[in-house]
């Protein structure tokens, strides 16, 4: 073929694509899923929710003369017009993986799970349980509940509500959440989940009840098929050979919830409408929800300022402060926190896991730790970097249910130093720098310098705070050299080289919580003996008590009194030995046009926890 | 030049295999790993860990991992249930065999990840450089020819400018004066969206969809735009000085032709290098203005499945990334050819 003849097949090939993908973009908007259409078994009166408004006709007024037949008929009036249908916008950074959390909890997957898919219960912002899919709660009391004393077994019975129904029609059944659990616990397809390690199974009693075998006593049983994370998958419409973190549902669920999922544009937007056969009469209130995707949160922030966007979570202080001043925005603040920002130590040498063989030569001195901690002025860092949003907080058992006193350790950088002396640091090249000398842990001369790391994902604020942290401690001699990693490098498994699975840091700072009412997990995964192994819980700190072990291994039990006073123990010897310096608990504020009514912020859950309570007020 | 053509292909294959290696090596050997939290979950519970490793395949050695990357497992038994005990064929079939695994954070097929979003990106970056020719060339000829002029200064300024500011700052400040302080005269609303690829309460409309383009376009082509028509210009200037040019105007040739069909043809032959590196871009999108104006496209997947550590989309954005490389490199030669005759294809 002559080359000019090649060229123009080049060149027409070219244009050809140039066209086409043009085309694609311009024409890239497939046809809207369709919600499943309700089926008449929904809209039967026994087993969907019944109109109110719906007149009888035996109701109708009678007229009281007979209309005369040369009379014309009255003018019917014309229809009230359609009332516009009511749309909210909730924009979020982060395209969610799906309707599972369990899959990826970035915290924007149990936001849609919230909108389409109900649990048994769950807790609302002042952290009270309320009932989702349960007709009631199941307690000892009321025969719900059997423990043994002898064998520390357990067994629950669940009733159901007899009129919650799958967006199809089918009704919401016991079989339902017993292949909810029977796919999350298959070893193949299946995931790990809270509780898990304590259910032997679950057997069906009929249509709307099951029972729950546990092996051992477990507290959160209230919470186990709830929260933030559990809802029921309906047996008929996913396909449990698929796996339960991959099957299709997890991305195009059948609601039971107020919402049906409508149209997802991956990466732009996904759109709701309200659920006809929800099960709550009357609501949801808002006609159409659509979740907006939209990565930077300066964006965000503008679109809520421009009336774009009426929704929007997790602000940070700076935000908060920002968008208070907007009249047309609300903020909602949570009642309680979750989050708390800590300094871990690293009891055992660097790049070891024992601290016994391998003490760390600064931090394995519990009066060092002490001295840190009175050195750090919190109020200081909440106040100047958090804006007085983020609020001090000194032990792990400070928030509801289990509360302990524990007196608030004070500030006194004077106190610190004297600390550090007694423990045999000090300073004496001059150099500002403390050194061992005579100090128990570490050769003669050895200089108090070490490594202070934070997450990257975490954002300018920490690494102010870092900063700040540095500076207290550099003026009671202890030099901090400060680093910044990612997330997934910090938090790896030890086999990918994970720097604190690897024992690989000094003093690292970051902020955890746990969800819910039940601290036992949190306690184990942080502090509890058989947690330090590698890869196997995340004391990794390295801190060894055989008593805490025990307290721990005691609150598996029902008795709250008891429970309260097991926590507060624990908490005691926490503040005795410090294995991790908590410092302050972090704000957990929503934004929201103030056209929007029923938004409440909550640790225990995420935005839309209620959103079938919202309402819009033009 | 077919022979030419096929002889570069078949080249590619080697390359890309080695390539496919290396870049499977430094994804896995990279610091981190993809079972560590996101989001909520600072820590992974250390039991989920275990099951995803193994879910992920991560549990295998790593020359394991790449053979099963490459060609599956469905013909070798693999331990599905975590027992120890390998009771089942595997069930990836390997890139070679169009299965690129599927993603670690939504756990769809990496191929339904990537196609979902490249038409967008396509869509935009071909705006985006259908804008940049449209105005970086004439522009580039114009300060060529009339070098040292208001225009030529002028463009030389604004040249430096577009390629000093930051893409990111740019998109903001876009932002903020189309969207936040000009309005519609008419309805008073926001003179142009800040983001999105469409309005979500209409269907198709032409008018909607440029409207969503401007932003972006703009803000992505105005580095390319300086870059390219610096670029050109410089290439005009070395050939309008060349005796061939001296040559075609004795004979009595039109300035216009003169310039069109004898000195630009010449004067892209340097474009042309500078044009075949940037044709990845097309694939790979832009990750600014992706994240900017809340375009979904593939810019924003690379970013995610980056710092998520998404190793099998990370591995499949970059094998296509380099396989489109490599064709346009080839693109490029061949242009070459056309441009200077003096060029054979051996």
């Amino acid at each position: 073929m002559p080359r000019e003849k090649v060229i123009k097949a080049l060149a027409l090939g070219t244009l050809f694509v140039l066209l086409a993908s043009s085309l694609i973009g311009c024409g890239a908007t497939p046809e809207p899923t369709q919600p499943p259409e309700p089926t008449d078994v929904a809209a039967e009166p026994t087993k969907a929710p019944e109109p109110t408004q719906a007149p009888e006709p035996t109701e109708a007024p009678e007229p009281t003369e007979a209309p005369e037949p040369t009379e014309a008929p009255p003018p019917t009036e014309p229809p009230p017009p359609e009332p516009e249908e009511s749309s909210i916008v909730i924009a979020i950074p982060e395209d969610p993986a799906g309707f599972n959390p369990y899959v990826s909890d970035t915290g924007y997957e149990q936001l849609l799970m919230e909108l389409t898919m109900l649990g048994l219960t769950d807790l609302d912002a002042e952290g009270n349980l309320f009932l989702e899919l349960a007709a009631e709660l199941p307690t000892i009391e009321n025969g719900g509940v059997i423990t043994n004393p002898v064998t520390w077994e357990m067994t629950v019975t669940w009733q159901l509500r007899d009129d919650v129904y799958w967006a199809d029609g089918e009704q919401v059944t016991a079989d339902d959440v017993i292949f909810t659990w029977d796919a999350i616990s298959d070893p193949e397809g299946g995931i790990w989940a809270e509780g898990i390690d304590y259910t032997e199974g679950l057997e069906k009693v009929s249509d709307l009840s099951f029972t729950v075998h546990y092996s051992y006593t477990y507290p959160n049983y209230a919470l186990h098929f709830g929260g933030e994370n559990f809802v029921v998958w309906p047996e008929h419409y996913c396909d449990a050979s698929q796996g339960f973190v991959a099957w299709d549902c997890n991305r195009e669920p059948l609601s039971n919830g107020p919402y049906l999922l409508e149209d997802w544009q991956t990466g732009d937007y996904i759109s709701f409408v309200r659920n006809p056969t929800y099960f709550e009469e009357g609501k949801p209130y808002i006609d159409n929800i659509l979740v907006r995707i939209v990565p930077e949160r300066a964006v965000i922030k503008t679109m809520l300022v421009e009336g774009d966007a009426d929704a929007y979570m997790w602000l940070t202080p700076t935000e908060i402060d920002d968008l208070k001043e907007e009249d047309h925005i609300g903020i909602t603040f949570s009642p309680t926190t979750r989050w708390v920002m800590r300094l871990i130590p690293n009891l055992a040498a660097r790049g070891s896991i024992d601290p016994d063989a391998d003490p760390h030569p600064i931090l394995s001195d519990v009066r060092v730790r002490r001295a840190i901690r009175m050195a750090i002025d919190v109020d200081l860092l909440t106040q100047e970097i958090f804006r007085g949003y983020n609020e001090p907080v000194w032990t792990e058992l400070f928030r509801p249910p289990y509360v302990c006193d524990i007196p608030r350790p004070e500030y006194s950088p004077d106190g610190a130093g004297d600390l550090l002396t007694e423990a045999g640091w000090t300073d004496e090249d001059g150099d500002g720098i403390r050194e061992c000398h005579g100090c128990e842990t570490a050769e003669e001369g050895y200089v108090m310098s070490m490594e202070n790391m934070i997450y990257a994902e975490y954002g300018e604020e920490l690494e102010l705070a870092q900063q700040l942290v540095a500076e207290m401690l550099g003026e009671i001699g202890i030099d901090l050299q400060l680093s910044i990693v990612e997330g997934p490098v910090l938090w790896a498994d030890y086999e990918s080289g994970g720097i604190e699975q690897n024992g690989d840091f000094d003093l690292n700072m970051w902020d955890d919580g746990y969800p819910g009412l039940d601290p036992t997990d949190h306690l184990w995964a942080y502090y509890y003996s058989a947690a330090a192994e590698p890869d196997y819980g995340w004391n990794v700190g390295r801190w060894y008590n055989a008593d805490f072990d025990a307290l721990l291994d005691e609150a598996y039990v029902l008795d709250e009194e008891y429970r309260q006073e097991l926590f507060c123990q624990m908490a005691d010897i926490l503040e005795e030995e410090l294995p991790q310096i908590l410092l302050w608990s972090e704000v957990d504020a929503d934004a929201y046009a103030t056209r929007l009514e029923g938004v409440q912020a909550t640790v225990n859950d995420i935005m839309t926890w209620n959103v079938a309570d919202w309402k819009v007020n033009e | 030049m077919g022979r030419y053509i096929v002889r570069r292909l078949l080249q590619a294959i080697p390359m890309l295999f080695l390539l496919s290696l290396v870049l499977f090596v430094l994804v896995n050997i990279a610091p981190g790993g993809p079972l560590a939290g996101h989001g909520r979950s600072r820590r992974p519970d250390p039991e989920k860990a275990e099951i995803l490793k193994r879910q992920f395949g991560l549990d295998q050695p790593l020359p394991i991992q790449y053979v099963v990357w490459l060609i599956g497992n469905d013909w070798m038994k693999v331990d599905a249930d975590g027992d120890g005990i390998k009771e089942s064929n595997g069930t990836r079939r390997g890139i070679l065999r169009g299965d690129f695994g599927f993603s670690f954070k939504t756990r769809q097929p990496v191929l339904d990840e990537i196609l979902g979003r490249l038409g967008n990106t396509v869509y935009l970056m071909t705006a985006t450089l259908l804008i940049v020719a449209i105005i970086a060339i004439p522009v580039g000829i114009i300060s060529a020819i009339k070098q040292y002029s208001f225009f030529d200064i002028g463009v030389t300024t604004l040249s430096f400018m577009g390629q000093a500011i930051p893409e990111f700052w740019l998109g903001m400040i876009l932002i903020l004066v189309f969207y936040v302080w000009l309005k519609n005269p008419a309805t008073g609303e926001p003179l142009l969206p800040p983001g999105g690829m469409k309005s979500l309460d209409t269907g198709f409309n032409l008018w909607d969809r440029i409207q969503h383009l401007i932003l972006p376009v703009t803000m992505g082509a105005v580095g390319w735009v300086a870059w390219y028509s610096r670029f050109l210009r410089s290439g005009m200037l070395d050939v309008i000085h060349q005796d061939y040019i001296r040559t075609a105007r004795a004979k009595g040739l039109s300035e216009r032709v003169v310039m069109l069909r004898h000195a630009l043809k010449n004067a892209f032959i340097p474009l042309v290098t500078i044009l075949a590196l940037d044709i990845p871009y097309i694939f790979a999108g832009s990750l600014y203005v992706e994240l900017i104006f809340s375009w979904p496209g593939m810019g924003r997947l690379y970013y995610q499945a980056a710092t998520g550590r998404d190793y099998p989309v990370l591995m499949a954005i970059l094998i296509f990334a380099s396989m489109f490389t490599v064709f346009a490199n080839l693109l490029a030669d061949v242009a070459y050819g056309y441009l200077d005759p003096r060029i054979r294809f051996e």
